[in-house]
């Protein structure tokens, strides 16, 4: 696919506030203060018995920190609030009613499937005489993104994307082409999901999950660890943001999304539809690949996702794909579904500011290629110094082929 | 053009340089059969067939719902070989046979989507609850013993499935997009899918929506008391705008429109069904999570503005394709917003295809589709008596096709509002 043509007059859109929810809990501090130690958030899994699962552990969020004003809310409409307000915050609007200015793109792959589950199995044991039907009521995948709409008075359009683990980085994607055509003038774009037994479940069927931590990118590796949360975006036109007195964190330099169309679980086996996805956001943001200074992978740990994402970068980057530094957040907070491409984009804007791109600990030594495919420029054991980096590529992949990268860029002058 | 408290309404810039975009296929499965002209013959009927749900025990209560309008159809191979049919459920067999009757009224079969053509293809469908019934039967298993869950049911569990299967039966490798919106999805599935060929990242694409009923999912819609209940001996009817109604019939299906640049469409010399003039969204925040809310004037501002962006003003709308259901909370505040748009100034001709379909499966697509194409529009045998609040009564019969712009309107449960506005050819 040839890419589109840039627009002149195409208005830049800057990243202004950051929020997120996570196995090291709510909030972006906790998160970057854990990236950079290398510390890893998987645990016994509390939310549900998970007893007669075949794997036990899980990035789950943890219940302390939760603030009272969201006690009640179902999980992942809590996580997105939380984010929300959070990225609303750090972006200087605070909390207040924001109207049809603001517009809502987010992402989730259940919604609020815990708590369905909880009617579900209350349907079973009491004959559906006590089962509570408002268990069901943000059920739908939309359920996060309509939570926070209400939460902040967004009255500007609201989505959800549900494109499997590609979901959260389509979001923000859906959020640029709004700013760039004028659909709104600040965009909150991310993505929320909690720990369910359905997906726990589902990828245990699929023989996907790691029985221990996830090793990504290790000789050996069995498979992901699931994780939880939600990560935000707030979005917004240079233009506006100036507007208003507020300084950019980066700026979204470019998107692009593809499908595989080869099959509904496994990745194209030379990652065809990465390739495409991350030329086109190369081209959407006027860059050539030598110019990325780094990739925040998908990097999930199973066999067939590493190898396939490996060959992409072989196909994007070249010979470069050996020297380009590379991390996988999911080795530290497990696989976010829905929510892990806007997570993932929230940890690179990060490391662009700080410059320092997060370890991806997995334990044991990285086998040599081509038997392993391991890019030499992952932090093994701590974090990869990036400094002056100026881009850097955000990707995902999920079922049915669906693929989403992003590209930002740092806003200012490097830490 | 002023707002509710008098203030002018922002109008935004308009869209910079978009290519065209038209309507050149629609495919259909619902209750009605298979195919645009049992759509349109569902819609002349002017009511939904109807079959009764399943009732495991314990699912519905007594003076519950009992039938919906469900797809009957179960032989797809006219549309898919019964090998790949196998690998997909139920959703995905919908979206998958309402594509290839698309792709097939469009005059552009299976057979002509070559890979550089696939390539230049996209694929949005809305769904407002996803995989219902292989999402129940996984967790059933996963509760009886985890170790039995069935991987192939998970696959085909997640939303995006059968917007993936479209893809994977046509080797299409641009965008591949599920929104969910409620019942706003499958109007900004088509919305998207515009955009993405006007931007030019797609020269085609196909843009629906696709809903399962499973019994759990009508039982739980019923608790919710957003179905119409049978009265007696008088079975659930959806009564779109009626002061009687009290819910809507829940339905099933997909609806799959074949969109391609208007510069594509007419090197190929394809017949154009409709022109996509635009679209835009908006959210009512004020509404709960299972209902409608109270924004009436947001709203009707947000309609205002929209249309103003799109250089249209209400007097050359021809004709309103309303999402009206028979919600009571959802429709009135339908007719509400639309008679705030017009600021006191009287509608054009309204029609309300969901009491002929039912709710959910996109169906207000594909009658919009209708409506421009041939002014078709759905006899509202189901009307009787008009609702002071509501303000509305549904259009019998157009003499002709619309000739003036189209505005298809939906609100959704939970604050989703999209709208879109379709020109004839």
């Amino acid at each position: 696919m040839s890419p589109p043509e840039k627009s002149p007059a195409r208005p830049l859109v800057v990243v202004t506030g950051t929020g997120a929810v996570t196995g090291f809990g709510w909030g972006v501090a906790p998160l970057f203060e854990a990236l950079a130690r290398g510390a890893r958030a998987f645990r016994a899994i509390g939310r549900f018995d998970a007893a007669r699962h075949r794997t036990h552990l899980a990035a789950e969020v943890p219940a302390a920190g939760r603030p009272l004003a969201l006690e009640g809310m179902p999980h992942a409409d809590a996580f997105a609030v939380f984010a929300a307000e959070e990225a609303l915050v750090a972006a200087g609007l605070g909390r207040r009613e924001l109207g049809p200015e603001a517009a809502v793109y987010f992402a989730s792959s259940t919604g609020n499937m815990v708590e369905a589950e909880r009617f579900f199995a209350e349907l079973a044991a009491t004959g559906g005489r006590r089962a509570r039907a408002g268990l069901l009521a943000s059920q739908p995948c939309s359920g996060p993104a309509e939570a926070v709409a209400r939460r902040i008075g967004a009255a500007g359009p609201s989505e959800t994307v549900s494109a499997a683990c590609a979901s959260g980085a389509m979001s923000v994607a859906r959020a640029l082409d709004a700013l760039r055509l004028g659909d709104c003038d600040l965009a909150l774009a991310g993505g929320s999901d909690s720990l369910c037994q359905l997906t726990y479940g589902g990828f245990n069927a699929l023989r996907a999950v790691d029985p221990g931590m996830t090793r990504p990118f290790r000789e050996g590796r069995e498979g992901l660890s699931m994780g939880e949360g939600a990560g935000v975006l707030v979005l917004e036109t240079r233009e506006h943001a100036a507007a208003r007195g507020a300084a950019p964190l980066a700026i979204l330099a470019g998107a692009g999304v593809s499908c595989d169309a080869s099959h509904m679980t496994a990745p194209h086996p030379e990652g065809a539809g990465a390739v495409r996805a991350m030329r086109d956001a190369l081209a959407d943001a006027g860059l050539r690949p030598d110019e990325i200074d780094f990739v925040n992978l998908h990097g999930t740990g199973t066999p067939l996702n590493d190898d396939a994402e490996w060959a992409a970068l072989c196909a994007v980057f070249g010979a470069r794909a050996r020297e380009i530094p590379v991390a996988s957040t999911k080795a530290l907070i497990g696989h976010l579904l829905g929510s892990a491409g806007a997570v993932e984009a929230v940890v690179t804007i990060d490391a662009l500011r700080s410059g320092a791109l997060h370890a991806t600990p997995g334990g044991g030594p990285p086998a040599e290629p081509p038997s392993s495919r391991t890019p030499v420029r992952i932090g093994l054991d701590g974090p990869l110094v990036v400094p002056g980096a100026r881009y850097a590529l955000s990707v995902n992949f999920g079922f049915g082929g669906a693929n989403a990268a992003l590209v930002f860029e740092r806003a200012g002058e490097p830490a | 053009m002023s707002g509710a408290g008098g203030e002018a309404i922002r109008v935004r810039d308009p869209y910079p340089g978009l290519r065209d975009v038209v309507v050149t296929g629609l495919g259909a499965l619902g209750a009605f059969g298979a195919g645009r002209e049992a759509l349109a013959a569902g819609l002349r009927s002017g009511a939904p067939r109807l079959s009764p749900v399943e009732r495991p025990p314990g699912y519905h209560r007594s003076h519950s719902a009992r039938r919906a309008a469900l797809v009957t159809e179960r032989d797809f191979a006219r549309w898919i070989p019964p090998a790949a049919a196998r690998r997909m459920g139920l959703p995905s067999r919908f979206a998958v046979a309402a594509s290839m009757m698309a792709l097939e009224d469009g005059g552009l079969p299976r057979a002509q989507v070559t890979p550089e053509l696939a390539a230049r293809g996209a694929v949005f469908l809305g769904t407002a609850f996803g995989s219902a019934l292989f999402s129940e039967q996984l967790l059933g298993e996963i509760f009886r013993d985890p170790e039995q869950a069935s991987p192939f049911r998970f696959a085909e569990s997640v939303a995006n499935a059968p917007t993936a299967q479209v893809a994977l039966a046509l080797g299409i490798t641009g965008a591949n997009v599920t929104l969910t919106l409620r019942e706003a999805s499958p109007l900004a599935a088509v919305a998207g899918a515009a955009r993405e060929i006007g931007l030019g990242r797609a020269d085609w694409a196909l843009a629906g929506a696709v809903e399962e009923l499973s019994p759990l999912l009508h039982a739980a819609l019923d608790r919710f008391r957003a179905l119409a209940r049978p009265h007696g001996a008088q079975p659930e009817a959806a009564r779109p705008l009626d002061a009687r109604r009290d819910g809507f019939v829940a339905a099933e299906g997909a609806t799959v429109l074949l969109l391609e640049s208007a510069e594509r469409a007419a090197a190929r010399g394809a017949r154009v069904l409709a022109r996509v003039r635009g679209a835009f969204q908006a959210t009512d925040p004020s509404a709960p999570a299972a209902s409608w809310g109270c924004g009436v004037d947001e709203l009707a501002e947000a309609l205002a503005a929209g249309l103003a962006r799109h250089r249209v003003l209400p007097e050359e709308i021809g004709l309103v394709v309303s999402g009206a259901s028979g919600a009571r909370r959802g429709d009135l505040l339908e007719g509400q917003v639309l008679r705030a748009g017009w600021e006191g100034a009287p509608l054009p001709p309204v029609t309300a295809p969901k009491g002929a379909t039912g709710e959910y499966g996109g169906f207000l697509a594909g009658a919009a589709v209708l409506a421009v194409e041939s002014g078709l529009v759905a006899a509202p045998r189901w009307f009787e008596e008009e609702d002071e609040g509501v303000g509305i009564v549904p259009v019998d019969a157009l003499d002709a096709p619309p000739a003036q712009t189209v505005l298809v309107s939906t609100l959704a449960a939970a604050g989703a509002a999209a709208w879109l506005l379709l020109d004839p050819a």
